[in-house]
């Protein structure tokens, strides 16, 4: 491929999978600005290293250098605040009781509990399952994006969504819990 | 299967993941076995929280214009799957994910996203998984006439069989898989080396716009009046002409 070829054919798949590389940057990164900039570094970064791709999952391998770029984002960014521990999280727990007919603003109530459950995870787990659930990449994929082998893609499923199931099981009655 | 190896496959079962025999075993013992479909009903309800309600962040045109603009002018691009409309649809889907997420609090019934969701991800796991496996079809197709009686009392009623020889598509043979809890009649039909599956689907199964993924589409139609699935990596103009020629029968 020449120079030209393939800074062109990075712009394509760039363009194609901007979503989905901009809702990774925003899940593992927080905010607009340091999504998109960190989406923009990805960008340069691939153009520059169109000649590594080596065949296989065009997009998993755009992703991976977005994933990179987050991380590297993540990493020189003073954190003003401490994660919360996941423990916390799951002590706070949402009560999420199916009603049979809900108001918008308990959906919307749901829909802001479920994103800062998610955000709450350890990030890890938490790119695993937006990779997964969605952008809807397979293990492989996955596997390739994370630069882990399949086996561990599978058990920080696993673990996430059983922090998940956790934290979003509504809670038992306060009786309930001195009674047993 | 026990418990345990229920426990270990549910959520490959889930993701799609699993081999067409490991499926049938794992179904086979969640249908007796009241523990595992609790386990299996509690892992829905996260899959359910993330894809209806956690939000997918689109991104902004200031970041696609800035993309745009420092990049080249378009010259040649190897073996992406790129669509000359493919904006338009990647917002038709960002669309349908919006409303999908607005409309399933009220119904999960059949006709809901999710459910269309589950389908055509069953639709196209199906698909890869023949492609995968060392035979595309169960039964070979000889004639017509030998599909058709393959399929009594493997599935509910037997689709009726046509060979499309003539129009370009021969019919390879036939297997069933499983889309939902449902076993389905799958014809194969071939055009040049393209495999094209066409699933015969329960009457209340939902339908949709055409979808792609890795290349592969997938189109709604119909067989006889039933409700019918197309996959295939055929291109757009074939697998047009392919459906035409299916639903005209």
């Amino acid at each position: 491929m020449t120079a030209a070829a393939s800074s062109a054919w990075v712009s394509a798949l760039a363009e194609e999978h901007l979503d989905a590389a901009y809702n990774l940057g925003r899940w593992l990164l927080g905010n607009e600005q340091d999504a998109a900039d960190a989406v923009h570094d990805a960008f340069v970064r691939a153009t520059r290293s169109a000649h590594t791709y080596g065949g296989g999952n065009a997009r998993a391998w755009w992703l991976a250098i977005v994933r990179n770029c987050c991380l590297a984002a993540l990493k020189t960014r003073r954190r003003e605040t401490p994660s919360v521990a996941v423990e916390a999280i799951v002590d706070a727990g949402v009560d999420t009781a199916a009603n049979d007919v809900e108001s918008s603003a308990e959906v919307e109530e749901r829909s802001r509990a479920i994103e800062r459950q998610l955000r709450a995870l350890p990030v890890e787990f938490r790119e695993a399952l937006i990779l997964r659930e969605i952008e809807d990449l397979s293990y492989r994929e996955i596997a390739d994006v994370l630069d882990v082998p399949i086996g561990t893609v599978m058990s920080r499923l696993s673990r996430g969504r059983a922090l998940l199931q956790k934290a979003l099981a509504p809670r038992p009655p306060e009786g309930d819990m001195h009674g047993l | 299967m026990d418990c345990k190896e229920a426990a270990r496959l549910l959520e490959p079962y889930l993701d799609g993941e699993l081999d067409r025999d490991s499926v049938r075993a794992l179904e086979a013992h969640v249908d007796d076995c009241a523990e595992c479909q609790a386990a299996l009903a509690n892992l829905g309800r996260v899959r359910h929280a993330m894809r209806a309600e956690a939000p997918r962040y689109a991104a902004p045109a200031s970041l696609r214009d800035r993309i745009r603009r420092e990049a080249p002018a378009p010259a040649y691009a190897p073996r992406t799957h790129r669509m000359p409309a493919w904006s338009r649809l990647a917002a038709a889907c960002f669309g349908a994910f919006v409303a999908g997420a607005a409309v399933m609090h009220y119904a999960a019934g059949p006709g809901s996203a999710d459910a269309r969701d589950q389908v055509s991800r069953d639709l196209f796991a199906s698909h890869w998984r023949a492609l995968a496996a060392a035979s595309p079809v169960d039964v070979v197709s000889s004639d017509r006439h030998t599909v058709r009686p393959w399929f009594a009392g493997k599935v509910a009623e037997s689709p009726r069989v046509t060979d499309f020889a003539d129009q370009g598509f021969p019919l390879v043979g036939g297997r069933v898989d499983y889309v939902g809890a449902a076993r389905v009649p799958v014809l194969v039909y071939r055009h040049d080396k393209h495999l094209i599956d066409v699933y015969v689907l329960p009457a209340d199964a939902p339908a949709g716009t055409m979808l792609r993924r890795d290349g592969y589409t997938l189109i709604w139609s119909t067989l006889d009046g039933e409700r019918a699935a197309i996959v295939s990596d055929l291109d757009a103009g074939e697998l047009a002409r392919f459906e035409s020629v299916l639903a005209a029968k």
